[in-house]
Order: C-alpha cells, then structure tokens, then sequence
C-alpha cells in the first residue's frame, strides 16, 4: 500500500505559488489526496498543507518542490496518522 | 521614466548590449523605449527564432540570452525555446508584453495566461503588477537565470505597467549567491578519496555542469592528476582537453563503442554535473552495473533521481574537483581504456565517389579555425557532428541535447555569431529542420552575419527513417522530403551565395570557399538516404548492446 506523506510548505503570498507546487506534484507523479492553504496574517507568505502518495520515493518530489523560488521552507511529516486510519 | 524605459536601462545595467525579439501591441511601449537607446535588437523573423537565438548567444559566451516578444501569440511563440532553455539549464530572460490589467482575465485581445503557461517551461516566471517592482523583478530575474542551475526565467509585463512612471532609481545588484565549497563536505570528500583509492577501474561521467560551473581547469587537472579515463555527453563535447589519451568520447545511444564499454565495465563512476539522462543510460538498470557512483551536481534535485548515488555532494566543482585530486595507480584499466580507444578508433575509409557525412565532417572540422562555433539541428546530422567534429570547448558545440528540438541550430548560430563576433560561426543542419526556422535567413541578410550554412541533405527525415528502418519493419511513414526546395536557390532569395555538392572530389574546394567567402554563405552537400548513424544502442538495450552497421 502507498504510504501517504504529509508535506508542510511556506510559500511566498503569491496565487501561482500553489499552482507551481500542484503542477510539480502531478508531473513527478504523485497523486495529491490532501490539502490545506493558509494566507499569513502579515501577508508575507502563504502555508500550504499537501498530502501526497506514490509508488516513487517522496524525496523525488520534496527535492523538486524545494528548489522552487516560491518555496521558502518545506518540512516532511512522514506519515500522516488520521489518513492511515 | 516610464516602465519602459526602466527595462531597457536595466538591460544596460546588467551588461545587455544585444536583444533578440519581435514586436506587437501589449509590448511597445518597451520598443518604443528601445528605440535609439545603446541597446541593440536583433528582429528575428519568429518569436521561436528569437528565442533560439538568445540560447546560442547565452551558450556561446556564458552570458545571458535576452528575448522580446508581444502578448498572446508573441509568448506561445517563445515556448519552445523557452522549454529548450529549461533542459538545457541555459541562462535565458525573457521579457513579453502583456494586456493591461484594467482588462486583464477577460480575454482580451492577444491576451493569454502567460504566467500560467510558462510554469512547466521555466525555471521561475514573473508578472509585475507594479511597477514600484519592476526593477526588483527584473534584477532577481537575472540573478535566478544564472544562478544555481541556470535557466530560462520569464517576466510577464503588463502594458499599464510599461506606461506609468516611476523613479529613475537603479536597484543596487546583489551578486549571484556562490555556491557550497569544500569546506562545507568534509565528510564527503573524505569518503570520495576512500572510494577513488580503493577503485580499481574509476571512469569520469561529464555532464554539462562542468564547463557551466566554470570547474574546466579543474577538471582536466583532475583528469591528468588521476589519471582517470573519462567520457563526456552531448552537452560536454569540448570539455576534456583533446589531447588527453584516455578520453573515449561521447557515452549514450549514438556515443563511441569505448565510452560506452569502458562505463559498462567500471567499477566507479564519478558524474560531474550530469543527470543519467535515457540517453545516456539505455536501460537504466543495466548502465554501469558494476560502479559505485559519486555524483557531483549544483541541482540536489538530480542526486538520487535515477541512480543512486555512493557519495553526492551539491556544491562548487571548482572546488570539490581540486579537493578529490589524489593519485591513483590502475595501469590494468587505464591500458584497457586506451585499448578500447585504439581498437574502436573511427573509420573514414568509404568506398565510391558519393559524400559520406562523417568523413567530410571531420574535413569540415579540420579545415575550421580555431574557436569557431558549430550549431547543430536534431536528427543523424546532430549525432555526426557529435561524433566526428573536435571542440576545443562546450561553448563552441551548440546542440539542442535535453529537448532535441529541431530549428535550434539557424537561429543559435546567429545568437553565437552575435555574442561571439570575432570568430565564425558555422551551422550544420539537416534538410529537415533547415525549414523549421529557415525564415531566420532574412535575419543573417538584414544583420549581414557571416554565418556558414551547411546543409546535410539526404532528402529525409533522416534519424525517424532511420528508427522506421530497424524498428518499424521499413514502413517509411511521412519521412520523404524527396520534395525539398532548391536550397541554393532558396539561399540566393536571401542575397545569401551558395553552392551544391554530391562527390567526394568536390569537397575540399568546397569547404576552401565556403570558409574563404567573408560573408554568409550555404553549402549543400547531397548525401545518401541510406546512409545511417553507428553505433546505435536500440530502446530498451543496455549500453554495450550497440548494434553497428551491417553491409547491406
Ligand atoms: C520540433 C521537432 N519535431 C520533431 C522532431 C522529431 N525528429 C527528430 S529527428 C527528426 C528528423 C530530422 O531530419 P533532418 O533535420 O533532415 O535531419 P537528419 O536526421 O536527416 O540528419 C525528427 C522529425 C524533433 N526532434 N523536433
């Protein structure tokens, strides 16, 4: 079974932001099963919950969203309990 | 100023002297900045030729390729050379026009979602809302271009913002971030002298990264000091010093019989700023099955992406090559290697009096002055001239490797011969991507470039003939182009002189006048249709799989 993961990741305030991470997520070929945005109450940035799974290695991903210019800072929470339930 | 006048004052800020582009409506406000200003624009004839243009100017030189183009179809155009950019990690900005945005989402005229459009064909994009942001975006835009892994950045400007007025201050530059050195990989380092010092048959990958990251001296001192044979892809043709007896040559579907065997036979494989493209690899689980890997690279997103890596450090080659210098002793290999090379050595000996492509481009490639730049199209031309053309660096071989596209090379060798005006700039294209942007010829006319045209005729779409051929039981689908034009003639329309070959006997002089003529010039060289590129490792083989030529 394809273990999800849950990806936490600060982005700067801008719409495309999410776009680019999406359009990432289903390139490298991950299937998005979850999502949360919040904006920043200082409208500095943006945090962005993502839940994926795939058959390939999470890092194949978390290593393409990192070097994205919107991402400020991504943290990997390896397995997400409440889906696994 | 106006917003317009901004960019072009930027441009000059960052060292732009030269511009390749086109002009329409949401973008003239920024022409009509450009006019009389010491910026100098190249009109293409096709926003795609613009951009391919800026490509061969940025890997000529090193410097970053600039590129105009209008909203709408002006942007579309750019798109495939803007994802040629992005495979081929080429500094590359690009400034489009765009509607106002008091009518922006409401499909206006030529308006398309650039921004949106562009995600999955650049390395990052921009729309400028305002243009307090505009010197700001057009500055980080830059830097991103040539920074880390270089790439194409686009910045998206919409004509409200071309037109309103903003301070004449010039943001302050901020230098390209340096990258990690050998301090930061103690650890590393010491583990990939441990695995070079137990190896017995180390082999150097060399990708592309190498001469980007400036890491060349290094690398060849590397090389002389290991003594370690090495092999190159497309894209790092030129960068191991000619004279080095074991660099076997190109590894990969049409690479040398040595590089691919030697790979195959290593027990260590030290890539260097290269990414195990499928090209490169054939089956990837067969490439190189007896090698640990060090895998050297600025982009963390490449180590472990497809082969794992023993030791990978993400940092400066400059410094980690010069770091991992030890002297090792495996004469066994190194003679092996330099067996490899002598036995598999290219032939040229061809019996009849018709042009054989290889051998009369390794005349063309000996009768060249030195530093001059080859650009190439995509097809078996491309592969010839990867096999049988000597660079004496990267920056004198353009080929479209990562996205193969075809109608890369006529408007690089313009870019090239833009960026790099003292030396000549040759272009070497097959009769099937020659049409693909042959309206770039009224830019060599307009411009008087003196750039040489050699055109691989074989009435065919040669390289796809050639897979119809082996792998499609002969089944010749759309790959005739017995119907081709006068390319002589086609040239002369352009005020462009040429001249036609189809024997052995003709070439010398031909080459001799080609090269002598001062200005542009097209050489067409008929060859044969059946003649086919060798080795060839087929899909799905592993690389000492190479089919050669069979008599036929
Ligand atoms: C834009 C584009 N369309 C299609 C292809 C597929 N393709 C690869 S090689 C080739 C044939 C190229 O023919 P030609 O330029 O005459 O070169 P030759 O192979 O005959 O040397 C084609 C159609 C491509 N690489 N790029």
């Amino acid at each position: 079974m394809m273990t999800p993961h849950t990806l936490t990741i600060r982005t700067r305030n801008d719409a495309v932001a999410v776009e680019r991470l999406l359009q990432v997520t289903r390139y490298r070929g991950f299937q998005l099963v979850g999502m949360q945005l919040h904006g920043q109450a200082d409208q500095q940035g943006m945090v962005i919950e993502l839940q994926v799974q795939s058959e390939r290695p999470l890092s194949l991903l978390t290593g393409q969203l990192a070097k994205l210019y919107d991402v400020l800072q991504l943290d990997v929470h390896e397995v997400q309990a409440q889906l696994r339930a | 100023m106006t917003g317009a006048e901004l960019v072009i004052q930027l441009l000059a800020q960052h060292g732009v002297h030269s511009v390749f582009g086109y002009p329409g409506g949401a973008i003239m406000p920024i022409y009509d900045a450009l006019y009389q200003s010491p910026v100098k624009h190249y009109l293409c004839r096709h926003e795609q030729g613009a951009g391919f243009a800026a490509i061969g100017y940025a890997r000529a030189s090193g410097n970053t390729g600039v590129c105009f183009a209008t909203s709408g179809p002006g942007a579309t155009n750019l798109v495939t050379a803007l994802a040629d950019a992005l495979l081929d990690s080429v500094p590359v900005v690009a400034i489009t026009g765009q509607v106002s945005q008091a009518v922006a989402g409401t499909d206006a005229f030529q308006e398309v979602d650039v921004l949106g459009m562009s995600l999955t064909v650049t390395k990052h994009s921009f729309y400028v809302r305002r243009v307090e942001d505009l010197a700001a975006t057009l500055h980080e835009a830059f830097l991103l271009a040539q920074s880390g892994r270089p790439g194409p950045v686009l910045v998206d400007i919409p004509k409200d913002v071309q037109l309103a007025q903003v301070s004449a201050h010039l943001p302050q530059l901020a230098e390209v971030a340096t990258p990690a050195g050998a301090a930061a990989f103690p650890a590393e380092l010491a583990e990939a002298v441990a695995l070079l010092q137990q190896s017995k048959k180390p082999l150097a990958y060399i990708g592309g990264g190498a001469h980007m990251a400036g890491a060349l001296p290094e690398l060849n001192q590397f090389l002389r000091a290991t003594g370690m044979p090495s092999v190159t892809t497309l894209k790092a043709m030129g960068s191991v010093d000619k004279y080095n007896p074991l660099y076997l040559g190109m590894l990969g579907m049409h690479g040398t019989q040595a590089a691919n065997l030697a790979v195959q036979q290593c027990d260590l494989l030290v890539c260097l700023g290269a990414r195990f493209d499928d090209r490169v690899t054939g089956h990837l689980a067969r490439f190189a099955p007896h090698a640990k890997v060090i895998h050297l690279d600025i982009d963390p997103a490449e180590i472990n992406k497809l082969r794992a890596a023993t030791v990978a450090m993400c940092g400066d080659l400059k410094q980690l090559l010069p770091a991992m210098t030890v002297q090792l002793d495996n004469p066994a290999w190194r003679n092996e290697c330099a067996e490899l090379k002598h036995q598999f050595g290219w032939r040229y000996d061809h019996p009849g009096d018709r042009i054989y492509a290889p051998a009369f481009l390794r005349q063309v490639s000996d009768a060249l002055p030195a530093n001059t730049i080859v650009s190439c199209d995509v097809g078996q031309h491309q592969m010839w001239v990867a096999q049988h053309m000597q660079f004496g660096s990267p920056r004198n071989h353009l080929s479209s490797g990562g996205l193969g596209t075809m109608g890369f090379g006529l408007p690089a060798a313009i870019g090239a011969k833009v960026s790099r005006p003292d030396d000549m700039s040759v272009l070497v294209t097959g009769d099937g991507s020659f049409m693909m942007n042959v309206q770039e010829l009224a830019t060599i006319k307009r411009f008087r470039l003196p750039v040489k045209i050699i055109v691989l005729d074989n009435q065919r779409l040669g390289m796809v003939k050639q897979w119809q051929q082996l792998f499609f039981s002969g089944r010749y689908s759309e790959t005739n182009l017995e119907d081709n034009p006068d390319f002589v003639s086609l040239a002369a329309a352009f005020a462009i002189p040429g001249h036609s070959i189809s024997r052995k006997d003709e070439m010398a002089d031909a080459i001799e006048s080609m090269l002598n003529w001062p200005g542009p010039y097209l050489l067409h060289v008929r060859i044969n249709e059946l003649d086919n590129v060798w080795p060839l490792v087929p899909p799905g083989a592993a690389n000492q799989e190479m089919l050669m030529e069979t008599a036929p």
